[in-house]
C-alpha cells in the first residue's frame, strides 16, 4: 500500500528486490534489538532486507569527507550547472524518483541509461522491431498448461516464480498438477530448486548460444517445413520434435526467459526467435511470451521515461531536444570513451552485479542507498532512502503492467531520490535566473 | 481579483446562448456574477472574438500501458514530431502517440481543458493515472474496463443477484479511481484467451454460460442503478468486420432501453453490400440512434495518414495484425482482467476500405440529428490523432470543403457513399454542443462545459476566421481554472489538473468476496490493487474531484 505507516501493511508489503515484486510480505521485530525482519518472502528478499536494515542513515560526502547535506547539494548543483555532457546512470529508483530524474535531465541536457539496460534492451529491441504477444503473471498463473523456460537461471533469479505463477496452489483454468514444464538451456550449473524439480520438468540441454538456432528449428518443425530436427550438434532432435508437438497441442503455452541471463552479443535475436515462435503458435492455438525483467527497477525507469519523453531509456535531452540511440548511449561505452563530463549515478537499492558504482574518469555525483560501494571516490555522495523501506513509492514488476505501491517500514530521516533531486532542481533553477 | 472578458460572442449551448455578445467575469477560478457596480481588476477586450467553455474530449487514449507500448514501438513518431524544450515546457513530442507532456500542451493549444482515457484496465489503473498526472494543462479521468474480467464473468455465471454486480461495479470505480465503466468487445477479449476468434452478441462464451448480450444487459443495468452519470461506454462486438451493423444494432438492443454509449461507432457501422462486400451502414445506424433517445455515440472518425491503433480488443487487434503498417504489432493477455493490442496503421485516401471508413464517419455525424447525442472524436489515435480535430470540424461545417475532399478519395468508395448528397453544415453552436456542453452533461460534470456563474473558468476564446479549421486550431486565449494558460495557440503557463471521479455507494461486504478471489487466483493483494485518495494526491500526483451520482431504487 502507498503508506508511511508500517502498521497498515501487514501481509501487504511489496518487495523491491526482484522483478516479481511479491506484495504479500510482513515485517516483525527481530530477535534482541536487531530491528525489523521480514518474516516471509524468499531468501533473497530476507537477505536484502536485513542488509538494508543493518545500515545506518549514512552521511553526505564531498570527496569522501563528511559534509552537511546542504554543502553536498550546493556542490552537486554547481557540478550539474557546469556540465556540458552529463550522463545520468543507474536509475535504480521508484516512479517519483524517475520523474525527478527526468525533470533534471531535461534541465541539464543529460543522457539516460539504467544499470541493467543491457538486459532491458534484449527484450525492448524485439518489442520495438516487431512487437510480440505476451501475458502477465496472473494470466500465466491461471491459464498456462505448458511452460517452456529458456536458460537455466530463471528459478534462481525469480525465486518465487514457481510458487506464485508457474505452479500455484490452485488455478482457474489449468490444473497446476497437470502442467508440463520444459527447461531448454544449459545442464549446469547446479541442481534445480526443489519445487521445480518436484514438477518433474523435461530437461533439454542446449547451450545459451544455441538457443536462437533451436528456436528457429522449432518454428520450422511447427510449420511442417522439411527441417532436420538434429541439425544442431549436441541437441537431441527427438526431444525437439516432441517439444514441437507439445507446443502445438497446448491450449496455452508460455515461453519465459530472464533477459539478464542471456548475456551474449545480439541476444535480442534469440529473444526474437522465440517471440516469433509464440506468434506462429497463435495461428491455431493460444500461446504467450513472459519476458522476465523488472530487477533494479529497469522497467520502472523505462516506463516513466517512455511516457514523459516518448522515448525509452538510452535517450538524451541535449540542446533541449530528445534523441534516442539505443546502440550508442550505453553508459558503459560512454564512460569508457570519455564522452561524458559528469556522471550522476542514482542507485537507491543494492545490486549484486555490479556491486559498486562505475569507476568513471569524469567527476561523479552519487545518490546512493547508505552503504553503496563506489568504484571510485565520488565528488559528491548523497545518501538516499530505499523505496519500499524508507519511503512509499511505485514499482513495476516484470510484466510491466502492474505498478505496485511500495510501503515504508522505518524512518531514519533519509530523503527519497525525488526529494534530493527536487532540491537540486531548485538550486539549478535559482542559478539559471 | 475580478477579471472581465468583455464583448465576446458567447456560444454556451447549456444556457441556450447562441452567439450573443455578453461579458463574462472570473474570480477565484470560477465564473461569477459580480455585484452591480463592481469594477474588474483586469479586462480582456474580446470584441469580435468567439467565446466557448473549454473543450472536453470524452474518448482519447492518452494514458496507460497500451499507449506506452505504442510509444515504444514508434520512435519514428517522436523523430517526425520533435518538440523542443522551452523555458516553460518540457522536451518530448510525437503526434500519434505523443509524450504525456506534449499531449497536454497540444490539447491546451487547441482549447481543450478536460480529457478522458476510455480504456483503463483496472490492473493498470495506477499507470493510467500516473501518465495522466504527467499530462499537464488538463483535468483527466478514466473509464474502468469490465466485462472481460474473470471475476465478473464468474459472478454472472454463478447467477448472483444484480445487487452483487452493482457492488462490484461500484467498488471497481472506487478502487480504480474512475468516472465511468467501459466494456470492450463484451466477453470477446476473454474468449480470445480460450482461442475463440469471434464472439457474436448472442453467441455463447467458450467457457462461461454467458453471451455478450448478457454482459451488456447486466453492466448497463448496474451503471444505471448505481446512478453513475455516464452510461455504460460500449466498444461493441465485431469491430471492423463488414456487416457488423447487425451486431451493433443488437448491442443497442441489449441495453433494453437503459442509457448506453456506443463509442467509435464508425468502426461498427459497416454493411457487406457491393462487389467488395464492404459498404456503409451509416444510414441504418444513424436512424437507430435517432429513434432511441437512450443511445449516445461518438464517431471515431478516420482521417488519412499514419497512426497507430491501441485497443483493449485483443480479439480484433489480433485479427487485423496483418494490416500493420509498419509491420509490427503487439497483443497482451492481461491479469485475468482484459488485454491490449497495438497495431500501427496507415489510412490511405486511395484505399477503398479506408476511404469508405472516412466517408462513413462523416455520414454518421451528418445523419444523427441531435448534436447532444453525438460526440466529436477520432478515438485518438485509432482513427487519427486528436490534432486532426480542427480539420474534422471544418469537414462538418463547410460542405464545399467536404465535397472537395470527397472528390479526392478512392472514387469507388466515393461512389458508394451518400456523403455528397448530405447538405447539412454544423453551426458553431452545434460544435460547441458536441465538444463542450454535451460531453459535460453525459459525464455528469456540472462544473464545466458551460459558462454560467459557478462553473469552473475553463474558457476558450477563438478568432473569428473564415476557415473553421484555422479558427479551432489556434485559439486566441485559453483559461484553465481562471488562469490564462494559452495565448495565440501557444502555452504561456503550465498548470496541473485533477482526476475526475464518481463514487457510488456500495455494500463493503463485496470486498470480502473480491479479496478471497484475489487471494486464490491473483498475483497481487487486494490491498495493493485499490488506489486510495491519499495515493492519488501524494504518490500519483493528481488529486481527485468527486462528482455526484444519483442512485436509483432497484
Amino acid at each position: 500500500m502507498w503508506t508511511s505507516d508500517p502498521a497498515q501493511t501487514p501481509g501487504n508489503l511489496t518487495c523491491p528486490f526482484c522483478g516479481l515484486a511479491c506484495d504479500d510480505l510482513s515485517v516483525a521485530p527481530g530477535p534482541a534489538d536487531a530491528g525489523l525482519v521480514l518474516v516471509n518472502g524468499c531468501q533473497t528478499a530476507r537477505g536484502a532486507f536485513a542488509g538494508a536494515m543493518a545500515a545506518g542513515p549514512g552521511t553526505a560526502l564531498i570527496k569522501g569527507q563528511p559534509v552537511s547535506l546542504e554543502a553536498a547539494l550546493a556542490h552537486a548543483a554547481g557540478l550539474l550547472a557546469a556540465a556540458r555532457a552529463p550522463l545520468f546512470g543507474g536509475l535504480v529508483t521508484d516512479v517519483n524518483g524517475m520523474r525527478a530524474v527526468l525533470e533534471l535531465a531535461d534541465r541539464c541536457g543529460a543522457l539516460l541509461d539504467h544499470v541493467g539496460a543491457d538486459a532491458l534492451f534484449r527484450n525492448l529491441l524485439v518489442l520495438q522491431d516487431g512487437g510480440w504477444m505476451t501475458a502477465t503473471l496472473t494470466e500465466v498463473r491461471n491459464r498456462a498448461d505448458l511452460i517452456l523456460i529458456l536458460g537455466r537461471e530463471v528459478p534462481h533469479r525469480f525465486p518465487r516464480l514457481c510458487e506464485r505463477v508457474l505452479l500455484p496452489p490452485e488455478a482457474l483454468f489449468s490444473p497446476p498438477g497437470e502442467r508440463r514444464l520444459v527447461l531448454l538451456g544449459p545442464a549446469e550449473p547446479g541442481p534445480l530448486p526443489a519445487e521445480f524439480a518436484a514438477a518433474n520438468p523435461t530437461l533439454i540441454p542446449v547451450a545459451l548460444a544455441d538457443l536462437a538456432g533451436v528456436g528457429a528449428l522449432l518454428r520450422g518443425l511447427i510449420a511442417g517445413r522439411p527441417v532436420r530436427a538434429d541439425a544442431i550438434p549436441g541437441v537431441a532432435g527427438a526431444q525437439l520434435k516432441q517439444l514441437a508437438g507439445w507446443l502445438c497441442g497446448a491450449r496455452y503455452a508460455v515461453v519465459t526467459w530472464a533477459a539478464g541471463e542471456l548475456a551474449f552479443p545480439h541476444a535480442e535475436l534469440t529473444v526474437q526467435a522465440f517471440v516469433e515462435l509464440v506468434r506462429d503458435l497463435n495461428r491455431t492455438t493460444r500461446a504467450a511470451a513472459l519476458p522476465l525483467a523488472g530487477t533494479l527497477g529497469d522497467l520502472t525507469a523505462n516506463q516513466v521515461c517512455t511516457w514523459q519523453t516518448g522515448y525509452p531509456l538510452r535517450s538524451g535531452r541535449q540542446q533541449g531536444r530528445s534523441c534516442y540511440e539505443p546502440l550508442l548511449y550505453r553508459h558503459q561505452d560512454l564512460l569508457a570513451q570519455g564522452q561524458s563530463d559528469l556522471l550522476l549515478w542514482v542507485q537507491a537499492l543494492p545490486a549484486a552485479n555490479p556491486a559498486a558504482t562505475p569507476a568513471a574518469k569524469c567527476p561523479t555525483i552519487v545518490l546512493g542507498y547508505p552503504g553503496l560501494a563506489c568504484g571510485r571516490v565520488p565528488e559528491v555522495f548523497i545518501p538516499v532512502g530505499l523505496p519500499g523501506i524508507d519511503h512509499p513509492g511505485h514499482w513495476y514488476r516484470t510484466d510491466a503492467v502492474c505498478p505496485l505501491p511500495l510501503g515504508q517500514v522505518r524512518d531514519l530521516g533519509l530523503a527519497s531520490v525525488a526529494g534530493v533531486i527536487g532540491k537540486l532542481s531548485e538550486r539549478l533553477g535559482a542559478t539559471a535566473e | 481579483m475580478l477579471t472581465r472578458l468583455a464583448g465576446g460572442l458567447i456560444y454556451d449551448p447549456a444556457q441556450g446562448i447562441d452567439g450573443e455578445v455578453r461579458d463574462l467575469f472570473i474570480r477565484d477560478g470560477q465564473l461569477v456574477a459580480p455585484a452591480p457596480g463592481e469594477d474588474p481588476d483586469h479586462t480582456y477586450d474580446l470584441r469580435g472574438k468567439l467565446v466557448m467553455a473549454g473543450a472536453i474530449d470524452l474518448h482519447t487514449h492518452i494514458g496507460g500501458g497500451k499507449v506506452n507500448i505504442a510509444r515504444t514501438m514508434l520512435p519514428e513518431d517522436q523523430r517526425a514530431h520533435c518538440r523542443a524544450r522551452t523555458a516553460l515546457t518540457r522536451t518530448g513530442g510525437g503526434q500519434v502517440v505523443p509524450s504525456t507532456f506534449a499531449a497536454g500542451y497540444r490539447y491546451a493549444e487547441m482549447g481543450y481543458t478536460t480529457a478522458f482515457e476510455p480504456a483503463v484496465l483496472p490492473m493498470n489503473a495506477r499507470q493510467a493515472h500516473m501518465e495522466m498526472a504527467d499530462t499537464p494543462m488538463l483535468d483527466t479521468g478514466g473509464y474502468a474496463m469490465l466485462g472481460n474480467d474473470d471475476l465478473l464473468l464468474q459472478l454472472m455465471s454463478e447467477g448472483v443477484g444484480q445487487e452483487v454486480i452493482n457492488d462490484y461495479v461500484a467498488w471497481t470505480l472506487k478502487a480504480t479511481q474512475c468516472i465511468g465503466i467501459k466494456v470492450v468487445n463484451p466477453g470477446g477479449i476473454n474468449a480470445f484467451k480460450f482461442n475463440a476468434r469471434k464472439l457474436d452478441v448472442d453467441e455463447r462464451h467458450p467457457h462461461y454460460p454467458l453471451t455478450p448480450r448478457d454482459i451488456l444487459r447486466t453492466l448497463s443495468r448496474a451503471v444505471a442503478e448505481l446512478g453513475v452519470p455516464h452510461p455504460l461506454h460500449v466498444h461493441a462486438s465485431n469491430l471492423g468486420i463488414p456487416g457488423n451493423q447487425v451486431s451493433t444494432l443488437a448491442t443497442i438492443d441489449a441495453a433494453e432501453g437503459l442509457p448506453i454509449h456506443l463509442t467509435h461507432i464508425q468502426f461498427h457501422s459497416y454493411g457487406a453490400e457491393g462487389d467488395r462486400r464492404f459498404s456503409s451502414a451509416a444510414a441504418v445506424i444513424a436512424e437507430a440512434v435517432n429513434r432511441r433517445p437512450n443511445v449516445t455515440i461518438d464517431v471515431g472518425q478516420v482521417m488519412f495518414g499514419q497512426t497507430v491503433t491501441v485497443s483493449g480488443d485483443t480479439m480484433r487487434q489480433y485479427a487485423n495484425h496483418q494490416h500493420a503498417h509498419p509491420r509490427k504489432w503487439t497483443c497482451m493477455d492481461i491479469e485475468c482482467d482484459a488485454g491490449c493490442g497495438v497495431v500501427p496503421f496507415r489510412y490511405r485516401d486511395q484505399n477503398f476500405v479506408n476511404a469508405l471508413q472516412w466517408a462513413i464517419g462523416l455520414e454518421l455525424f451528418l445523419m444523427v440529428d441531435d448534436p447532444w447525442r453525438v460526440f466529436l472524436t477520432t478515438d485518438h489515435p485509432n482513427g487519427a490523432p486528436f490534432t486532426s480535430y480542427p480539420r474534422l470540424i471544418r469537414l462538418l461545417m463547410d460542405r464545399g470543403f467536404r465535397n472537395d475532399c470527397l472528390a479526392q478519395i478512392n472514387p469507388e468508395a466515393a461512389a458508394l457513399s451518400n456523403l455528397g448528397s448530405l447538405t447539412r453544415e454544423y453551426s458553431r453552436n452545434e460544435i460547441a454542443i458536441m465538444t463542450r456542453a454535451a460531453p459535460a452533461r453525459i459525464l455528469g460534470l456540472a462544473d464545466r462545459g458551460h459558462l454560467a456563474p459557478g462553473a469552473r473558468a475553463d474558457i476558450t476564446v477563438y478568432h473569428d476566421l473564415a476557415d473553421p479549421e484555422q479558427t479551432f486550431a489556434r485559439p486566441m486565449l485559453v483559461f484553465k481554472g481562471g488562469e490564462l494558460v494559452v495565448e495565440e495557440g501557444a502555452v504561456t503557463r503550465v498548470v496541473r489538473g485533477r482526476t475526475q471521479v464518481v463514487r457510488p455507494e456500495f455494500d463493503p461486504a463485496i470486498e470480502g468476496r473480491i479479496g478471497r478471489w484475489f487471494d486464490r487466483y491473483h498475483s497481487i493483494r487486494l490491498a495493493n490493487f485499490a488506489i486510495t485518495d491519499t495515493e492519488m494526491a501524494a504518490g500519483i500526483g493528481s488529486p481527485v474531484t468527486i462528482h455526484p451520482c444519483n442512485r436509483r431504487s432497484t
